[in-house]
């Protein structure tokens, strides 16, 4: 079998899948140095190939819809292992029959998909709710998120238009990226830590929020199961309230 | 006293209101700070499960009246606070920006009078609209008694307004909350009705006019306080649903703070008995059942051991099963093991080709449940005989696979998926 290697950007994926779709073989897709990509499979490095990659996006929206254009990028950010071919095999079948395949829900290639889609949607509104900015001593509102899935991209629309008026970071820990918001003007960049100097009243309002977390909980109704399944554990580090 | 001793007191006090609801608004724009989510945002969760998506707080904890089941009434000698207009809108604003928050729920205590009392909560909404600049969700109690001009203010600065009925009848009104009655609920409930219908009439020919409290109303009522019985409380809801047209209807498992002679002893909030009466509600909204198909005179109170529609499909097993290739939307419905999402799968993936049984637990359908309502293909894989005793039996031994009878506890009320019936967010 034979396996394009990819650079780990969407466009170096989408050229590995324009190539995949290209060739009469079943084929595989990962990302240069994945685990998964196997021993015995003959490997080919995609490359980036900007006519490639928009002949590749092309064929996904006009054989399938908008819909199946999300699906592919939603599904690519979930960055869980094995999603790569398992888009190559939901762009095969929307290839071979047309927009109605995305309607064949019980079909393997097209669950797949969407439910990768549906995680990385899922995170993404969860975040909403979970980011915690912190106040530095500048006015810049920081927070760090470490999500399963690459949702950074996605986030930033959703507070660009509720905290517009103020600076802003979001720092994807996991994938030492940024989206800094600065005076109006946004720009991703890498960052492996930040010192942070914390504004003067930023302990105070922490306090009050931790403590208005607790006071609301009812006694005689604790649940402590119901929420853990609301938030998992492994969201509680960056959550204020839990820390 | 220090804010932070305020706002526990203060936010102590205003826990007891089931609403949580940031939905149904989408505020928000140039300038400012802050927009609303038409679908809301949790922002946390509670150590008792509850969601947790706005600065739920009482502007204060003092009131003139002495309601049985309230913890705030007049003769319960608890520390009483006040926040300041100033206060509130900076505290929310300190909390939004932190995306602690999606905004403000605020109730309140009867200071000097209704009026009074409704002045200073308008006056806090105002100051956080004008002076912060603030887009994001507001819910404000309107305080019954209050002047109409007053009333009719709120709906003005905030996303969603709500009076709390508390009790289902004015009987029990009358018994546990002396000063209040049904007509003084029920008054200002109708006049916030009339004004969110004409702002939203009026918007359809004029975009530009202001908008009425975009996410309309809600009520709640309280659960096992008093007497009445599930059927009174669901043809209650079902009436404030089509004639008031509120937006949710909440309830309150009943938890006995205070002890009083007229109150019931109880030694566990009614939990499952809530539990059963949102998914009743739900039902009502989103299922298209009437009231009267789940509850009547001789069954006036809803099963605790199944869920409402489990229990509708089983008393009307001549309607099954129902062939999934070909039941409409309607129908797949009230399937019991169908839900919203699914019976919209079925109606997209059926587009593509005939579905098997097989096919149905991959669009999610519950087949432990379903299985014995449905045929795919022609096909029923339920039992032999159907009769209402065996799937009954069956229903039961999936609950329960070692046997064991735990009804009524926590473990039962888990696997039903209480979050998604409690949470508010759809």
């Amino acid at each position: 079998m034979r396996t394009y290697l990819y650079d780990g950007n969407f466009e170096g994926f989408l050229t590995a899948l324009s190539l995949a779709l290209d060739s009469a073989d079943s084929c595989a897709i990962a990302k240069e140095g994945a685990e998964e990509a196997g021993l015995f499979s003959e490997f080919v490095n995609s490359g980036t190939d900007p006519l490639r990659a928009a002949a590749a996006r092309d064929l996904v929206e006009r054989r399938g819809s908008a819909e199946s254009w999300q699906n592919v990028r939603y599904a690519f950010l979930s960055e869980v292992p094995g999603s790569e071919t398992g888009i190559l095999e939901y762009v095969k079948l929307l290839a071979a029959k047309g927009p109605g395949a995305e309607n064949m829900l019980a079909d393997d290639r097209v669950k797949k998909v969407h439910a990768l889609a549906g995680k990385v949607g899922g995170e993404t509104h969860r975040f909403m709710g979970f980011v915690r900015f912190k106040e530095l001593a500048d006015k810049t509102l920081y927070s760090k998120i470490e999500p399963d899935h690459n949702i950074l991209a996605l986030l930033v629309p959703h507070f660009r238009a509720r905290l517009g008026t103020f600076n802003w970071v979001i720092h994807d820990a996991r994938r030492n990226n940024a989206a800094l918001y600065f005076e109006g003007r946004l720009v991703y960049a890498p960052l492996d830590s930040a010192r942070l100097l914390e504004d003067a009243k930023e302990a105070e309002v922490r306090e009050l929020w931790r403590n208005f977390f607790k006071t609301v909980a009812i006694k005689e109704r604790i649940n402590s199961k119901l929420q853990r399944q609301n938030v998992p554990l492994k969201y509680r580090k960056n959550l204020t309230e839990f820390e | 006293m220090d804010l932070d001793k305020k706002l526990e007191i203060l936010a102590d006090s205003a826990k007891y209101d089931a609403s949580c609801a940031s939905s149904g608004s989408d505020r928000g724009g140039a300038g400012g700070t802050g927009a609303a989510h038409m679908s809301g945002v949790c922002h946390s969760w509670a150590a008792d499960g509850r969601c947790i998506s706005l600065l739920k707080i009482l502007m204060t904890n003092e009131c003139v009246y002495d309601c049985a089941y309230c913890i705030n009434r007049r003769s319960n000698d608890s520390p009483k606070a006040i926040l300041t207009p100033d206060e509130i809108a900076g505290l929310t604003f300190e909390f939004y920006k932190r995306n602690y928050i999606e905004g403000l729920f605020l109730s309140s205590g009867i200071t000097v009078s209704p009026d009074r009392t409704m002045e200073l909560m308008l006056e806090a909404v105002r100051k956080l609209r004008e002076q912060f600049r603030f887009n994001g969700y507001v819910h404000m109690k309107v305080i019954p008694g209050a002047d109409q001009s007053l009333i009719d203010q709120a709906g003005l600065w905030a996303d969603r307004v709500s009076v709390n009925i508390e009790l289902p009848s004015d009987k029990s009104l009358r018994l546990l909350a002396p000063g209040k009655t049904k007509a003084t609920v029920l008054t200002p409930m109708s006049r916030l009705a009339d004004r969110i219908s004409a702002s939203k009439d009026e918007r359809r020919s004029i975009k530009s006019s202001p908008a009425y409290a975009p996410a309309g109303q809600s009520t709640q009522l309280i659960i096992g306080a008093t007497p009445e019985t599930d059927r009174e409380i669901i043809k209650l809801s079902e009436a404030l649903y089509d004639k008031m047209r509120l937006k949710r209807v909440y309830y309150s498992a009943f938890v006995p703070i205070m002890k009083d002679s007229r109150l019931p002893v109880l030694l566990d909030p009614p939990l499952l008995r809530e539990h059963r009466l949102y998914q009743a509600d739900w039902l009502l909204r989103f299922y298209g059942f009437t009231a009267d198909e789940l509850l009547d005179e001789k069954h006036p109170t809803l099963d605790l051991s199944f869920d409402p529609k489990t229990v509708w499909a089983i008393n009307n097993l001549h309607l099954f099963p129902l062939e999934v290739n070909k039941a409409p939307y309607e129908e797949l419905l009230r399937v019991p093991g169908i839900g919203v999402t699914s019976a919209k799968r079925i109606l997209r993936a059926r587009r593509a080709g005939p579905l098997s049984l097989d096919d149905l637990k991959k669009l999610g359908v519950v087949m432990k449940r379903a299985v014995y309502f449905v045929t795919a293909g022609g096909k029923y894989a339920g039992l032999k005989k159907e009769s209402e005793e065996a799937i009954k039996l069956k229903l039961l031994e999936h609950k329960n696979p070692n046997g064991q009878l735990d009804l009524f506890g926590e473990k039962a009320l888990m696997k039903e998926g209480l979050a998604g019936t409690v949470s508010g967010q759809l």
